[in-house]
């Protein structure tokens, strides 16, 4: 994403300062707003105004929240790393499952010939007019119909979410992988396909390294859909997940919100480190020699 | 064929390994059966009203029937103070094991527990968890839950069970019972109840030479009113002895703003039809007090706005106030949470029990019209049983008798009189049973809470020892057995479940007036025009009264 | 004669089938069709279903079986012409999706591009610092923009404005400024987290696009405009087009950004909440979930979403975006 293709040689300092200078005075409300916040997990108060006294440094919250408590008196424990560990196992099963449906049914899309071709991808861009609300009522009825016998729910509700949220981003990565895969020149596969490989290896050994940043993008996107999933967890899955356990705990009226800024930041860290990491994956890009 | 030989190659693999998958998840659940026994299953034990009697029959019955453990979970959620509504079970629980133990029972019950911030999303939870079998064994939760609950029969009727028990049912004070009912019959036992006083500052009302003599009492005789507290906050501001007269909840009015329907002789509830009722009048002249306070300056304008954490509470808490509309448990928030900014220090602190007892006096809510005795309004929580309960255990279908008599009884445990004191202590909500209200002010009793010396389950006892350290002692004491009280002058928000939208339409034409957007006459009308475009709402709420032409206030 | 018509026809189906099957491309379809099935028509016919009938409270068992016909939707329709408050709503929705939607495609598109012209940890910085929104819980991310556009002096804005010395009380952004004051916040709100999506696509197209290009450019002599007018925007054609409509059919439909700060009182009631969140607050305001009316509304959400979707597509010449595969040999 960031990495390969840059402007080398030849690049004017000062554009990139204007550049620079630019997105960061757009970006202003975002680097107050989420310092605030960073600022606030660190306080004993929410530091909301420019007002000094209101931030009161202590590391209390993350202590607190390392310990899955809500209060600094009362409330109960939970155990914050099995909540983490669950989001992360949705977050990772979806990002998996899309990023392996989404590179194959858009490779399909984009090469392959069939009937219906037009159709079918008229029909993705159309089901995301079905947002995850209108469609719960319905997946809750399937998960009813499949439901096992009790000592295989909690297994079942994992999988379960992982494959209907996964679902859901089939059309934004079907799209998003056809347009990676329609930038890559015929020639490179009628060469494969006529040394004898098969189209899935084609598929597999040469396509697919050429649109890593399409990839990278999937995968990051497939990773946000899980990690930040609210619906779908909360009705089907029996274990709670990072998000709907900040969510059942932020009441405006009683909850101890600095504890819930340290509780939001942390949440960011997991999809910065995702980030970061799928930013590596993709830092060679395959400069195959095909003059566009 | 290339394409034939890739196809079964991935495609023989994929088969391979959902076979081996589906073996495995066979065998599992093959050998997790328990093999059906022969001998004849207990079903069912009659009840007889003596809890250990009872106790000790359904233990036997289970361990005759081969259950070793019996696994519960209770969920429930509000403030940070009010966890006994998860241990009062662990609790609970713990007691009823030592009484199996000593009787030679090898029996156990566990209990997991969900404790969240918001009540509601736990109800939202149980709804639709209920039909997947994941709903929790008991949850407690607001009373105004059992209308729905109970009409779709996802909580269990508990009249059977306590036709038993009627001597237990006795000890709880009638209202609240009235409160757990729904189509005549009981489905839920009461876990706590709170008040909602008027606070007022002592301080700021000696300031402007206003004498707070007798004050309760005058309120609750209907004595002083509304009139009389705006003419006592146009006072305080004259005299500049504080910026505001008055201070209440923001976003919505339920609860503690339906108060004012009550004061001036409104309803909201027709118990004959079960129909709800906008009573125009009481709404009407509701919506003119509070704009008057406004107009004034003696309430805020946004008030429907602001942020609990950093204006209410401080405001409040700082005597920039007269008075607040508040609740018992915010006597013990002031406590345990840093709002109060130290002038000597300028540091933000919790208020120490000495403080709070020093600066804030309690009453009633005064009621609008002379004579007319002030009231005070209360959101019972309920202990409320899953009308599957017990089915994450073995052999559910055969023995589900007999495991909702467990459940029924471990409820039954949970209101000991300690359990509910305890709860009282800690939160600030009131006691529900005459006898827990007996043991608060039992100094010796509390003395021992204090000091950590009650037996109660390490897990309990390691979880709640450091609120009480914060709010058990004899100022807090007092305060709670001073408000007990209010409850006989209580009322309740209806238990339709349209209310809720009603309640909303109350806040959305509030902040309109509060903000100068609409007449209160003009509310009044858009809240009628609300209420007849919405089907559900409009079958369901009776419209009366008329806007009165002259009235005025104060 | 008909039947014969109809025996070939047939069999050209059942033929067509069974070459489909047989194609390289059923193999990379499979999964998917599988997926689509299950967890998108099964569940929208069975959705569509429910709205036909009073389910509440998640009770599918009870309430399958009670079939009401159009009660649902005669529900629907008649809150919407009686509620005094609709029209500012319908409004606020067209707003809201125009600007926002200007905002999430040009902002996205011009992130990638300036990132595009950055050094490389610069550039790395700046996507991370604009993904943050999308990576935010919902609910930490409506406190922070609470705390922001609070209308006393313990907001944000207001405190740095007054340090400024450029007002002197604190404004009530979202409550008092009708109906810019609102439009602006769910707008902002939203629009930061919506550009993140394009600046990702849109970069990672960019990253894609073979380097010579640019170094010829350069070496020509290009200037940086020149190379996003001629070489940058041409080859995002198809992603400004896909970004373009996912991003409208996701304004359509969404209302968890904004749900918080109307509940929270930050932004006036009527100007602050859109189609979808007053559909969501319809269904879901009272003690009991309607979820029948909330299908109900759901489906009529989705034809018009589908009806604009197809709009889109045409104005913005998707038959032309999709080229004939030439991967056959």
């Amino acid at each position: 994403m960031s990495a390969g293709l840059r402007d080398i040689e030849l690049r004017s300092r000062k554009t990139e300062i204007l550049m620079v200078v630019t997105a960061l005075m757009f970006s202003i409300p975002l680097i107050l707003g989420y310092g605030l916040l960073i600022l606030s997990s660190f306080s004993k108060e929410m530091v909301t105004n420019l007002n000094p006294k209101d931030f009161i440094p202590t590391l209390r919250n993350w202590f607190l929240f390392f310990e899955g408590r809500t209060a600094v008196f009362g409330g109960i424990r939970v155990n914050i790393w099995h909540i983490v560990l669950n989001t992360l196992i949705v977050a990772l099963g979806v990002s998996f499952l899309v990023t392996l449906v989404g590179s194959m049914t858009g490779y399909a899309v984009s090469r392959l010939r069939f009937s219906g071709r037009k159709k079918f991808m008229a029909l993705l861009m159309l089901l995301h007019a079905f947002p995850g609300s209108v469609m719960v009522v319905g997946i809750y009825f399937l998960y009813l119909m499949f439901l096992p016998s009790y000592q295989m729910v909690r297994l079942y509700s994992f999988f379960f979410v992982i494959v209907a949220r996964a679902s859901l981003e089939i059309p934004m990565a079907t799209w998003l992988m056809k347009g990676f895969f329609d930038m890559i020149p015929w020639e490179v596969e009628w060469a494969a396909l006529v040394d004898g490989a098969s189209r899935f290896k084609v598929w597999r050994r040469i396509i697919l390294p050429m649109v890593k940043p399409g990839v990278a993008a999937v995968m990051l996107f497939g990773f946000l859909a899980g990690w930040m999933d609210i619906i779908y967890v909360r009705t089907f899955l029996v274990d709670q997940t990072l998000a709907t356990w900040i969510e059942s705990n932020i009441n405006a009226e009683y909850s101890y919100l600095p504890l819930v800024a340290a509780a939001g930041t942390f949440y960011l860290l997991p999809t910065i480190i995702f980030f970061l990491l799928a930013q590596r994956l993709i830092f060679t890009i395959s400069a195959t020699g095909v003059k566009g | 064929m290339t394409y034939y030989r890739a196809l079964s190659k991935t495609a023989g693999i994929v088969i391979a390994i959902i076979i081996i998958i589906g073996i495995a998840a066979g065998a599992y659940y093959y050998l997790s059966q328990k093999p059906t026994t022969t001998t004849k299953l207990i079903t069912f034990v009659p009840l007889t009203g003596d809890f250990n009697k009872d106790i000790i029959n359904v233990g036997k019955a289970l361990e005759h029937d081969g259950i070793k453990t019996v696994q519960l979970s209770v969920w429930s959620g509000g403030d940070p103070n009010s966890i006994m509504r998860i241990y009062g079970i662990v609790e609970a629980a713990y007691r009823i094991n030592n009484i199996w133990k000593q009787n030679n029972i090898n029996v156990e019950i566990k209990v997991s527990t969900r404790y969240v911030s918001n009540p509601n999303d736990v109800y939202e939870d149980y709804i639709n968890k209920w039909s997947l079998g994941q709903a929790p064994d008991i949850m407690a939760n607001g009373y105004t839950y059992i209308a729905s609950l109970a009409s779709e029969g996802y909580i269990l009727d508990l009249t059977p069970y306590l036709n038993n028990y009627t001597s237990f049912l006795n000890q709880f004070y009638p209202t609240l019972i009235n409160a757990m009912k729904w189509n005549g019959k009981i489905y839920g036992i009461p876990q706590d109840t709170e008040a909602r006083p008027l606070y007022i500052r002592k301080d700021v009302a000696a300031c402007a030479g206003l004498n707070l003599a007798g004050l309760a009492d005058k309120i609750k005789n209907g004595q002083f009113t509304w009139s009389d507290l705006y003419k006592w906050a146009l006072k305080v501001k004259e005299s500049g002895c504080a910026p505001w007269g008055l201070i209440h909840r923001k976003g919505s009015a339920h609860p503690d703003l339906i108060q004012f329907i009550y004061a001036f002789g409104g309803k909201l509830y027709d118990e004959k039809t079960g129909k709800l009722v906008f009573d125009k009048a009481a709404v009407y002249k509701w919506f003119v007090v509070e704009k008057t306070f406004a107009d004034h300056g003696l309430l805020p304008h946004d008030m429907m706005s602001w942020d609990w954490a950093k204006q209410i509470h401080p405001t409040v808490v700082d005597g920039k106030t007269l008075a607040f509309i508040g609740g018992t448990w915010h006597w013990f928030e002031w406590q345990t949470k840093a709002y109060y900014t130290d002038p000597k220090t300028g540091q933000q602190r919790p208020l120490t029990a000495e403080e709070v007892h020093k600066y804030f006096y309690y009453t009633l809510f005064p009621s609008g019209i002379k004579g007319k005795p002030g009231l005070t309004l209360s959101q019972p929580f309920a202990w409320m049983i899953n009308s599957k309960a017990g089915e994450q255990n073995p052999d559910y279908d055969k023995l589900k008798d007999l495991y909702h008599e467990l459940v029924f009884l471990v409820v039954v445990k949970a209101s000991d009189p300690d359990i509910i004191a305890i709860h009282s202590l800690i939160s600030g909500h009131l006691p529900v049973t005459k006898t827990a209200a007996e043991l608060i002010k039992n100094q010796t009793w509390v003395n021992e809470l204090k000091n950590l010396k009650i037996k109660l389950a390490p897990e309990v006892l390691n979880n709640i020892k450091n609120i009480i350290e914060k709010t058990v002692n004899p100022l807090n004491v007092q305060f709670l057995a001073n408000v007990t009280y209010m409850l006989e002058y209580t009322t309740f928000t209806p238990k339709h479940p349209q209310y809720p939208k009603l309640a909303s339409l109350f806040a959305e034409a509030l902040d309109q007036v509060l903000r100068d957007k609409m007449t209160p006459a003009q509310a009044v009308n858009f809240i009628v025009e609300k209420i007849n475009a919405d089907p559900d709402l409009k079958k369901s709420v009776e419209i009366v009264g008329e806007i009165p032409q002259n009235w005025t206030f104060p | 004669m008909t039947r014969e018509v109809l025996g070939v026809a047939k069999t050209n189906l059942f033929s067509k089938i069974k070459d489909f099957i047989r194609s390289d491309a059923f193999i990379f379809l499979f999964p998917a069709i599988i997926l689509i099935i299950v967890f998108f028509f099964i569940p929208i016919v069975v959705s569509v279903y429910m709205s036909f009938t009073p389910l509440k409270n998640w009770n599918i068992a009870r309430y399958i079986h009670e079939f009401v016909g159009f009660e649902n939707y005669w529900r629907f329709f008649y809150m919407v012409t009686h509620d005094p408050t609709v029209r500012p709503i319908f409004i606020t929705t067209i707003v809201f999706i125009l600007v926002t939607l200007a905002i999430n495609v040009l902002g996205g598109l011009g992130l990638a591009i300036a990132t595009f012209f950055m050094g490389e940890r610069e550039a790395g910085s700046t996507q991370l610092l604009w993904l943050l929104p999308r990576m935010t819980p919902i609910a930490v991310y409506s406190m922070i923009w609470y705390y922001f556009f609070h209308g006393s002096a313990i907001g944000t804005l207001n405190s740095i404005l007054m340090s400024l010395g450029i007002i002197h009380k604190p404004i009530d952004w979202g409550q008092s400024i009708i109906p810019w004051g609102p439009w602006l916040i769910i707008i902002f709100v939203n629009g930061l987290v919506g550009v993140s999506y394009g600046m990702i696509v849109f970069t990672s197209a960019i990253s894609n696009i073979p380097k010579e290009l640019v170094i010829a450019a350069r070496v020509d002599g290009a200037s940086n405009w020149s190379i996003t007018k001629n070489i940058l925007i041409p080859l995002l054609k198809w992603h400004i087009v896909y970004v373009t409509t996912w991003q409208m059919l996701s304004l359509l439909t969404t209302y968890d950004h904004i749900f918080l700060l109307v509940e929270w009182g930050l932004v006036n009631r009527y100007y602050g909440t859109t189609w979808a969140l007053y559909i969501y607050n319809m269904a879901f305001t009272a003690a009991e979930k309607d979820l029948g009316l909330a299908a109900a509304a759901g489906v009529i959400l989705v034809i018009v979403g589908a009806i604009l979707g197809l709009l889109a597509l045409k104005i913005l010449g998707f038959d032309k975006m999709v080229k004939e595969p030439r991967g056959d040999i």
